[in-house]
């Protein structure tokens, strides 16, 4: 047996403590660990992710869309996309569910501290970033100007539209909309992310980005903060996605190059990404 | 006292009504029968009647409406030649056929529904349980006699003619390439161990690579339709605009595979040009150690000694002549019959034994010109009927078994017997005798044969109201 | 007779005879797994006579990784009754020896032990099924046309990772007690045999020891320049992406996970969590539910395998995933030969970068 007798591949067990609808076939589930659970879970980090188990169906990895400090159950933005997802938003509050983790690295938050922040968020990828956006305005003082740029194809895939008004009203924060394609009721940006990056206009002086979304917008989100803006890559943080089965860095799916997404990331700074031989696109 | 269990798959619009019926006429239903609602007897497929069997049913009964009454039009149509299939195959594998049961019943017959499944119930009683284990419980092995080979002297093979015919693919493969008729040609090549493997062939002065001789066993056409969407492109160049025709180099068998591809619409004629080769046949696997033929003689492989099919059946041009002398080939095993032949507990003791060394590789699929769906059924990850174990991990059903079954089903009437699932099991699966008995089925049951024509099978199309069921 | 003190190091000289009326015998305290002709091939396979095991020093079409990784294995069940939910730990197998493994497979086991064990946090089942089997050695007498463990830093008469090795001489078999665990066993189990000159024995065994001129292997810093090149493209276009090449590979180790429904009763469901041999070949390995695919192509894929073997997983665990026993080249039903990539990226990377940016 591994030394405490532990089994990394065995999920402890949670039940669903609220399910909310976030949009268009994405719930947020806010699970908490049945009898106490493994120690690790109190101690999580933004960035972080775990499995979920829909039993009888399989699991599946989600990134931690909570902080520790703001509250003690954990919170996942799921879409609803393939068999496990499915399963999951077939279940409702009391439903139980396993959880294997907090798995991967995490973001460098204390490096961080006393630079300026731009965090970018497309659609879904929007939730691991939620729980930076907490950690900043949780501890204003610790960095520099923040600004957040959210993105949808479409108002109904917005995520955590109800605490827009908590972000934008933080000190020294300003934050941004934009969908693709509006609503009637949308009075907001309309264009992809890069069109509100390009009025944006960051500067690269003491300043951090921190990207997540599909393979495409991280990208040519990076492909403008460098050309257009003089961002060096190793400035630019995103966390990247991939098919995962144990997420311990055993069953060695999720490489790209000689890393794995699961325990040398998901967080990677585009410095990192562009030595990779492989590309994750 | 023994009450076996019944599945009964019920369609809604008329049998699942029928038994209603019955329920309120007071009629007695037999007791551990349960009825599951299906919206067609043609939803029920054979994944749903295997997984069934493995989950501990002693009787499966399939009841659709009339025929001429189906509410979808034809969906029992399907059901009524399918199942008829598929009871052989399971029957082949060793179980009853008698313990699967297809019947028809509209919604006011409840008599009829009654009467049905008591005698149903009764006469799967009388058969007592189901013997459809999960493993195997010993390692059987059944010798099989199939048919002897001669040295390939003795058949006439003419090693003149195969440098003749090699020479002429070359020729014409060439001409082909350099008047821009075809974007590639497949054919085969020697690799540079010696090995015999299939060759893409993009530039005239390549085409030397192409060979022609005993040892050239795959089937081709598994790589038509991919080529043919790629455009035919070469690795590393941009696809023309308007892409040229595929040239591929056939054997009679693998032409037939080809015939099926029209049949079905995979490709269309005009998109490929068939180099039809004639062909005494291929030579068996050499011992990897030796390189040499295992038995110190040349040993023709199986399919090619019962082949009937010496000139290819569809082709835009044809190397070499008349084969002579034509076999009176029968298409079908000695050992096919010879494991028909064995009573039901040690047929399906043959087949658990083979499938428990099934290590899900799937190159029997991938290697198969007839298995083209996008998504193969038993790769999706939300599969209900049948999952992804091996044959012989410590787990609760033989999902092997239901692949091979389910996969040797879904190729009843598309099969052509190149064999090539066969030859490239590694685990030495025979894989042949379950495909060659379901085309012996649908030879006799529909009167037709895979890839003569490209016409489609039986089977897939809808009945028509002139055949007789 | 061996003594348990003494032992390594030493060379014995056993009959066939006495060697199989001691495997025999061993069975009363483990599961016995040798090589045996089943259904035309030759497998490692639990045997329950020693008549069954076929005396051949050929390759087995399986390596023996199966017996530490096999191809399909339960994790745990998991029985539900209403809103109860219990997870029920699969059982630990049994002591396990494995008879008359070849070099080159041990040699597998030496890249698994790296990833399984030695980096963390370790695999329960792996870690469990490895320190309950007794491995045994056979070294070989021939090499097959596509053996190259020579070329890959092994050999046909290597000894490392066996507990007890034999080697095949003329009319008997040399023993040689390789670790304390092999020692345990022939103490536990004495087995019948002549302890020999040390020295004289081991040329009289070097005299039986087929060799073979190696094959070129790229060095490690080789392989970034060839990742970008069309060749990968080119080489894959026959194959058919199916599993064969990693499943018979003794150091591949990709595994699914899935739940599975399991038989039950009386209004429990049970489901079992298995994890089972998958493969980077694969066309939907990397295919996520969304639909993104980063490797959607043959070329992708295939480049994949061979850098892994060779660059990504020496590079993140210490060993080269190859033990050259050729069984891939062996087994691929379409010729795909791994030799004839390692010569393209050994002859790419010994250009200079002029030469290379004009190819």
């Amino acid at each position: 047996m591994a030394d405490n007798g532990s089994n990394p591949l065995k999920p402890d067990l949670g039940y669903i403590a609220e399910v909310k609808d976030l949009g268009a076939e994405i719930k947020l589930f806010s699970v908490k660990l049945l009898n106490g659970g493994s120690e690790q879970f109190n101690y999580y980090h933004p960035g972080q992710f775990a499995f979920l188990s829909a039993f009888g169906i399989g699991e599946a990895p989600f990134g931690i869309a909570s902080t520790n400090e703001r509250s003690d159950l954990l919170d996942f933005a799921i879409q609803r996309l393939g068999s496990v997802t499915t399963g999951l938003h077939e279940m409702g509050e009391g439903d139980i569910i396993g959880m294997r983790g907090p798995l991967g690295n995490c973001f460098p938050m204390d490096r961080f501290q006393g630079k300026n922040l731009i965090v970018l968020g497309g659609g879904i990828g929007g939730a691991p970033l939620r729980p930076v956006i907490h950690t900043v305005i949780d501890h204003r003082q610790d960095y520099g100007h923040f600004s957040i740029l959210w993105a949808a194809r479409h108002p109904s895939l917005l995520v955590f539209t109800d605490e827009y008004d908590d972000w934008g009203s933080a000190p020294d924060t300003e934050l941004h909309l934009t969908v693709d394609q509006p609503d009637t009721k949308w009075d907001h940006n309309i264009g992809l992310i890069t069109d509100l990056l390009e009025r944006v206009a960051p500067s690269p002086e003491n300043a951090i980005t921190i990207t997540c979304g599909p393979p495409i917008m991280i990208h040519f989100v990076n492909k403008m903060l460098v050309e257009k803006f003089g961002f060096k890559p190793e400035q630019n943080y995103v966390t990247l996605e991939a098919r995962m089965h144990c997420g311990i860095g055993k069953c060695g799916r999720c490489n790209l190059g000689e890393k794995l997404v699961c325990v040398d990331g998901p967080v990677f700074n585009m410095e990192e990404v562009g030595q990779m031989l492989e590309s994750y696109l | 006292m023994y009450e076996p269990k019944i599945i009964a798959y019920l369609c809604t619009w008329c049998s699942y009504t029928g038994a209603d019926t019955a329920g309120i006429a007071r009629l007695k239903s037999p007791a551990n029968l349960r009825a599951v609602r299906v919206p067609c007897s043609g939803r029920v497929s054979p994944e749903i009647i295997m997984r069934t069997f493995d989950q501990g049913a002693d009787g499966v009964l399939v009841l659709g409406c009339h025929i001429g009454e189906c509410h979808y039009d034809s969906g029992n149509h399907r059901t009524a030649k399918r199942l008829p299939v598929l009871k052989t195959l399971m029957a082949y594998a060793g179980l009853e056929p008698q313990r699967l049961h297809l019947d028809w019943v509209s919604a006011s017959e409840g008599e009829r529904f009654s009467r049905i499944v008591n005698e149903f119930a009764e006469s799967v009683r009388l058969l007592g349980p189901a013997n459809y284990p999960v493993k195997s419980w010993a390692v059987h092995n059944v010798e099989l006699p199939w048919a002897q080979s001669e040295p390939l002297d003795s058949l006439g093979f003419d090693i003149q003619s195969y440098a003749m015919r090699e020479a002429a693919i070359r020729d014409y493969a060439s001409q082909l390439l350099s008047e821009s008729r075809v974007s590639c040609v497949i054919g085969y090549e020697r690799s540079p161990r010696g090995r015999l493997r299939p060759a893409f062939i993009y530039t005239p002065e390549d085409a030397s690579r192409l060979v022609w001789n005993p040892d050239c066993t795959h089937n081709l056409t598994l790589y038509l339709s991919e080529k043919i969407r790629d455009g035919g492109r070469a690795p590393g160049k941009k696809p023309d605009q308007n892409p040229a025709s595929i040239g591929i180099v056939v054997k009679p068998c693998d032409s037939r595979a080809i015939q099926v591809q029209l049949a079905e619409q995979q490709i269309q004629r005009e998109q490929v040009h068939i180099i039809g080769v004639t062909c005494e046949g291929i030579q068996a696997e050499l011992d990897a150690y030796e390189n040499q033929p295992v038995s110190g003689k040349a040993r023709l492989q199986k399919r090619c000694q019962v082949c009937s099919e010496r000139t290819p059946v569809v082709f835009d041009r044809l190397v070499g002549g008349t084969v002579s002398p034509e076999l009176s080939g029968t298409d079908s095993y000695r050992a096919v019959d010879a494991i028909e032949a064995l009573p039901p507990a040690e047929r399906m003791e043959f087949w658990l034994s083979q499938f428990d060394r099934c290590i899900r590789c799937y190159a029997c699929r991938q290697v198969c010109p007839s298995c083209d769906c996008p998504t193969c059924l038993y790769e999706r990850d939300d599969s209900l009927w049948v999952g992804p174990a091996s044959g012989s991990g410590g787990v609760g059903l033989n999902e092997a078994r239901t692949f091979h079954l389910g996969r040797a089903f879904h190729l009843a009437g598309r099969c052509i017997g190149c064999d090539e699932c066969e030859r490239v099991c590694p685990m030495d699966i025979p894989i042949s005798y379950l495909n060659r008995r379901l085309a012996q089925e649908v030879r006799e049951r529909f009167g037709y044969t895979a890839g003569l024509a490209p016409v489609p099978s039986p089977i897939v199309t809808v009945l028509s109201r002139e055949e007789g069921l | 007779m061996i003594s348990s003190s003494s032992g390594l190091n030493e060379l014995y000289s056993v009959s066939q005879e006495n060697l199989a009326d001691w495997l025999d015998r061993i069975q009363s305290s483990a599961k016995l797994i040798a090589h045996q002709e089943v259904g035309g091939i030759l497998l490692y396979q639990p045997v329950s006579d020693s008549r069954q095991i076929a005396w051949t020093e050929a390759r087995p079409t399986l390596s023996s990784k199966d017996a530490f990784f096999p191809p399909t294995e339960q994790l745990f069940t998991i029985q539900r009754e209403g809103n109860n939910l219990t997870i029920v730990e699969s059982e630990p197998v049994g002591k396990q020896v494995l008879f008359g493994i070849r070099p080159c497979d041990a040699q597998g086991i030496k890249a698994l032990d790296a990833l399984y064990l030695e980096t963390d946090p370790a695999d329960n089942y792996y870690q469990r099924r490895r320190e309950a089997t007794t491995i045994i050695g056979m070294a070989c007498r021939e090499m097959a046309p596509s053996c190259f463990c020579t070329s890959v830093g092994g050999a046909p008469d290597d000894s490392r990772f066996m507990d007890l090795m034999l080697y095949r001489g003329d009319d008997h078999y040399f023993l040689a007690v390789i670790t304390d665990k092999g020692a345990s066993l022939l103490s536990s189990f004495p087995l019948k045999s002549d302890l020999l000159e040390a020295e004289s024995a081991a040329e009289q065994i070097k005299s039986y020891i087929p060799s073979r001129l190696p094959i070129e292997i790229p060095n490690q810093e080789d392989w970034p320049a060839s990742f970008a090149s069309p060749y990968w493209d080119e080489m894959s276009e026959r194959c058919i992406s199916c599993r064969i090449c990693a499943y018979v590979c003794p150091t591949c180790r990709c595994f699914d996970v899935r739940d599975q429904l399991y038989p039950s009763e009386n209004g429990t469901q049970v489901f079992e969590r298995i994890r089972c041999w998958d493969s980077c070949t694969g066309t939907a390995y990397r295919r996520i539910a969304g639909g993104h695919n980063p490797r959607p192509e043959k070329g992708q894929r295939l480049r994949n395998r061979f850098f892994c073997k060779y660059y990504y997983y020496p590079a993140q665990y210490g060993p080269v995933a190859c033990t050259g026993c050729g069984r891939c080249i062996d087994a691929c039903p379409v010729g795909v030969d791994i030799t004839e990539a390692l010569s393209y990226v050994a002859q790419r990377g010994s250009l200079s970068d002029l030469d290379r940016s004009g190819a």
